[in-house]
């Protein structure tokens, strides 16, 4: 399936993109545009103005999406809470790790491009992913 | 500032009642910093995040039911543009006045010091994500949180 965003791949894309490829279609092929207006017919459109998909409710997209998908793991919401402190900074969660969270997205898009940014923060979630499972798990940080 | 900055600006009308949207989306402005052009009117510089804000909080004001537009656009002279500049500018100077003094009166108390120290590094935080021109007491806020953080460090050892 085709998914589309736009260009320039920050904190709430990137974790969305590999929340899609890992839970929703591990075959997503991601389509970058500037505006609503060139989302490809065929492609799902996510984290733009005026898309389902996107921030609603003062959530931010990766809440939306685990919201319309009904991703009920609480490891996924846990993320959420740190996708969403790096996105929007409104202090609705207590998230230490967002700053640097959304430093380092900002930062790789700058030296990247889109796709490659995509590839890169992968392997960056799954080990946040990684690491709050086991903190869920043991009711306190793993070591 | 002298030359020749875009700004992305929010034109926006929302319902008085219900209030609360209305006050979500007041205090999400604020946070970002935004300068009142008039009653409904927003700016801040453009750069990708700025305008992507905004269009997310157009978006939650058509939600509510509201009106929102996004425009980019240019100040007719550089003398207008320099007083927007620095009228935004004077707004975080106040923000960062308020650290200074809050580190210079704690100072002297080392059981409080470390706690608003934790404080007033949030703070600095959070004035910083607003400031597109920064004033001179940008430099003198982190420099009086530098100064609490190592009387808090002297005090500890």
């Amino acid at each position: 399936m085709r998914w589309a965003t736009r260009a320039g791949c920050h904190v709430d894309r990137a974790a969305c993109a590999w929340l899609i490829r890992r839970f929703l279609d591990s075959d997503a092929v991601f389509v970058f545009v500037d505006d609503p207006d060139e989302v490809p017919p065929d492609a799902t459109a996510f984290d733009m103005p005026g898309a389902e998909l996107s921030h609603h409710g003062g959530d931010c997209t990766f809440e939306t999406m685990l919201r319309r998908h009904d991703l009920d793991d609480p490891v996924l919401w846990e993320l959420g809470k740190a996708v969403h402190e790096a996105d929007l900074a409104d202090e609705r969660f207590d998230a230490p790790e967002a700053a640097g969270l959304d430093m380092i997205c900002r930062g790789l898009s700058m030296v990247l491009g889109d796709d490659e940014v995509v590839a890169v923060t992968g392997p960056l979630f799954d080990g946040l992913y990684e690491f709050r499972r086991r903190a869920l798990m043991l009711g306190r940080d793993p070591a | 500032m002298a030359g020749r900055v875009e700004w992305v600006l929010l034109a926006y009308r929302i319902p008085r009642e219900p209030s609360t949207p209305r006050i979500t989306v007041w205090r999400k402005l604020k946070r970002l910093g935004v300068a009142q052009i008039v009653d409904g009117l927003v700016a801040l510089p453009l750069d990708a995040r700025t305008k992507e804000q905004l269009e997310w909080i157009a978006d939650e004001i058509i939600d509510a039911s509201g009106e929102a537009t996004i425009w980019v656009g240019r100040l007719g002279s550089v003398c207008q543009e320099r007083a927007l500049a620095s009228r935004m500018a004077a707004s975080v100077a106040e923000e960062y006045q308020a650290v200074v003094d809050a580190a210079q009166e704690t100072a002297d108390d080392a059981a409080m010091s470390s706690r608003t120290l934790a404080r007033l590094r949030r703070e600095l935080r959070r004035i910083g994500q607003r400031d597109y021109f920064p004033p001179v007491q940008r430099e003198r806020a982190h420099q009086a949180v530098g100064t609490l953080a190592n009387a808090v460090e002297t005090t500890s050892r």
